[in-house]
């Protein structure tokens, strides 16, 4: 009985998939072109229903992602973090694996990257070498973390066949629950009430060039970028890399050629958190330079997941999506300053996004009614 | 069916709960518990309440899926029930009246229609323009993750709703003084029995008449279904509309049914409840009573804390007892994570015609 019903499992995220990878690029592109608009479009009209200026809301909203330096340093920051949190929402997403814990394996990746640096500072030299050697480790560490931590939701899927969407999902509070326990109970220093850890010294830094922000450094967004080209070389050019792509594509297809599908799940799990921890480990090194209490943290990992979707799962994809979704989110964040729309209102455009992005049939039969003179299906 | 097929049958379900013994046992033993002091009347009283906004999205959530609608959607269906129940409540006492027990019911009402609603958009969008059920269902959580707060703010100023009263408990005379069920069963919030007799209603319906049967051939067999000249997608729009109806009210009932208002903060106070929804009509193999049960088990692990606080135990700090719901889930998904999926859920029908 069991083997049927994985085969039934697997058939159903073959459809999954194949629906997915239905449309052509240029389909792709445009679908997400129009999801965007439309999502805008819907706010804007909430915006105004509920009795607020929606010109103002616009203005601001664009305002904030590209009006001044600093805004746009802002933006980037974000960009940065929802690329990387993109990218390894989309190799998993590609394999047909729903890794919707990308969220918990950041939180468990910067918490690993706090660790050692806050544990080898004091054995390695102050200064420049040392902040560089740290921050290696730190990342070495955070990769290996996420890594590990996004291995148990794989296991569990290859092995006990357990959904990997309500898996990755329970982890994610688990993550962020132990995480703060483990700070406010060893490594809040004595004397403060806040669950935060010892600062980083002050040499574990990103360098300061072209923008002058003290939590954006260029340097962030190239890591981003180096992760966005070696996954897409990955994906397309390494034989491991074309076998996960299969298995998301045609689950059987694959293991007709030779491919173990619960292996597969588990490499495609850990490389999708390696991902994860890494942009962790850039989120504690370059934004706080300390750690906290993770539900305090921005929703990189569920934003990222829109990211991917807008991306239709391509790791190139994920950077201009990315640096809409950094606008955006920069933006809604400055008209919760300026204006008295309340900022939470983009949050429901990137789930309008989202629907519309699941829906690309809604589009294709709009489309078809639009130009092919309203003929009926 | 004798004992020994019953065990066969069910080697899961009874691996589970020989897991969640050894567990148990291991932790009374390791933090020396005292047990007769944790199960109270009180306990299964606040067990049963935890347990009721599950169970409602549970029970929606499994004739979906059943169907052929995987309903991914159910933790935001839940908060905007849990949402729109305060509102509705608040708007229906007006701006300077305190909320009575009838703005209450106007709440409770208002947030199952405008979630079945809801639900009909997505049904609209998973079944005629066959979106991705699982991007569809996650797009759901998201816009509640970010319309709820949103309206809360637009309402109240703020991302939570002041403090509101919550549903009477119906009292029967005589029987209320009954020991232990009278208390629990006798004494108590009126959303908590009708939770009760819906697990059994369902189960009924779903095993027992024909509508039922629909439901059933939809998700296996649709072909067989159509066949029979049954519209397989008018049984898939009532499924996915009741999952969103039922979600919302379970959403509802946690806010102003059980609780106090509607706190919008962090992830919101439905907390991933939808999510342990999903995994509670796994747990319970796609029968409602079994769904009912699981409910009751999470909804146990989510009293836990406050039991084990009053009984003193201080070891085990509360940010790690909030935790047992989730780790449950994954102990219970990774055991009977093999559950009989229906044939043809997650893949959209076309008549041949």
């Amino acid at each position: 009985m069991s083997g049927a019903d994985t085969d039934g499992a697997r058939a159903f995220l073959d459809r999954a998939a194949d629906r997915m990878v239905d449309a052509t690029a240029i389909e792709r592109i445009a679908i997400g072109f129009a999801s965007t608009a439309l999502a805008l479009a819907l706010g804007s009209v909430i915006v105004a229903a509920t009795g607020y200026d929606a010109v103002e809301f616009v203005t601001s909203l664009v305002d904030g992602a590209v009006g001044s330096e600093s805004n746009i340093a802002f933006t980037l920051r974000q960009s940065s973090m929802l690329i990387l949190a993109g990218v390894a929402v989309a190799i998993a997403f590609r394999a047909g694996v729903f890794n919707i814990g990308v969220q918990g394996q950041f939180v468990v990746g910067g918490f690993a990257t706090s660790l050692t640096i806050l544990y080898f500072a004091p054995h390695l030299p102050e200064g420049t070498t040392g902040g560089v050697l740290l921050m290696a480790l730190g990342a070495i560490a955070a990769m290996l973390a996420g890594g590990a931590y996004a291995a148990l939701p794989g296991l569990m899927k290859a092995y006990a066949d357990a959904n990997e969407v309500i898996t990755t999902i329970m982890l994610n509070f688990i993550a962020s629950g132990v995480v703060y326990f483990l700070i406010d109970e060893y490594l809040r220093p004595a004397g403060t009430s806040a669950p935060n850890t010892e600062r980083f010294p002050e040499y574990v830094e990103l360098p300061r060039v072209v923008f002058d922000s003290p939590s954006f450094s260029v340097v962030g967004l190239g890591v981003a970028l180096a992760a966005v080209v070696l996954v897409a070389v990955f994906m397309s050019r390494t034989r491991l890399g074309y076998d996960l792509v299969t298995s998301g594509h045609q689950q059987s297809a694959a293991a007709y050629s030779g491919v173990d599908p619960g292996r597969t799940v588990v490499t495609t799990m850990v490389l999708s958190g390696m991902v994860a921890g890494l942009a962790g480990a850039v989120f504690a090194v370059m934004i706080l330079g300390y750690y906290s209490d993770p539900s305090t943290f921005p929703t990189f990992g569920f934003d990222a997941i829109a990211v991917s979707l807008l991306a239709a799962n391509s790791p190139v994809g994920v950077v201009p999506a990315g640096l809409l979704f950094g606008g955006l989110d920069a933006g809604g964040q400055y008209i919760g300053f300026t204006t008295d729309v309340p900022s939470e209102l983009v949050d429901g455009v990137v789930g309008l996004i989202v629907l519309f992005v699941a829906a690309p049939e809604l589009f294709r039969m709009a489309g078809k009614r639009a130009w092919l003179g309203g003929d009926r299906e | 069916m004798s004992v020994a097929d019953y065990a066969a049958r069910n080697r899961a379900g009874i691996g589970v709960s020989a897991a969640l013994v050894v567990l148990a046992v291991v932790l009374v033993l390791v933090y020396e518990i005292p047990v007769a002091e944790l199960v109270t009347v009180g306990a299964a009283e606040r067990a049963i309440q935890a347990a009721t906004p599950i169970a409602l999205a549970a029970i929606g959530g499994l004739y979906a899926e059943k169907s052929g609608v995987f309903n991914i959607g159910l933790e935001g269906f839940m908060i905007f029930g849990a949402l729109l129940g305060a509102a509705g409540a608040w708007i229906a006492a007006g701006e300077q009246s305190p909320v009575t027990q009838a703005d209450l019911w106007v709440g409770l009402v208002a947030a199952t229609v405008a979630c079945a609603l809801m639900a009909v958009v997505f049904a609209v969008l998973t079944i005629r323009y066959k979106a991705d059920q699982i991007v569809a269902g996650l797009a759901v959580w998201f816009l509640g993750l970010g319309f709820g707060p949103f309206t809360a703010s637009v309402i109240w100023g703020g991302v939570s709703s002041p403090s509101l009263p919550n549903i009477d408990n119906v009292v029967v005379p005589v029987l209320a003084d009954v020991p232990v069920l009278g208390r629990l069963f006798f004494d108590a919030s009126p959303l908590v029995l009708f939770t009760i007799v819906l697990a059994v209603a369902a189960w009924v319906v779903l095993f027992r008449t024909r509508f039922g049967y629909w439901v059933q051939a939809a998700g296996e067999n649709p072909e067989a279904l159509d066949t029979a000249g049954v519209d397989v997608n008018r049984v898939r729009y009532a499924t996915v509309i009741f999952s969103g109806a039922m979600a919302g009210f379970g959403g509802a009932t946690l806010s102003i049914g059980l609780g106090s208002g509607f706190t919008g903060t962090g992830v919101t106070m439905v907390d991933g409840r939808g999510w342990i929804a999903i995994v509670a009509y796994l747990f319970g193999n796609y029968n409602p009573i079994g769904a009912y049960l699981a409910s009751f088990l999470f909804g146990s692990m989510d009293m836990l804390q406050i039991q084990l606080q009053t009984v003193g135990v201080e070891e085990i700090p509360g940010s790690l007892t909030d935790l047992f719901p989730y780790v449950a889930v994954l102990v219970v998904l990774t055991l009977v994570g093999y559950t009989r999926m229906p044939a043809s859920v997650g893949e959209p029908y076309e008549t041949e015609e």
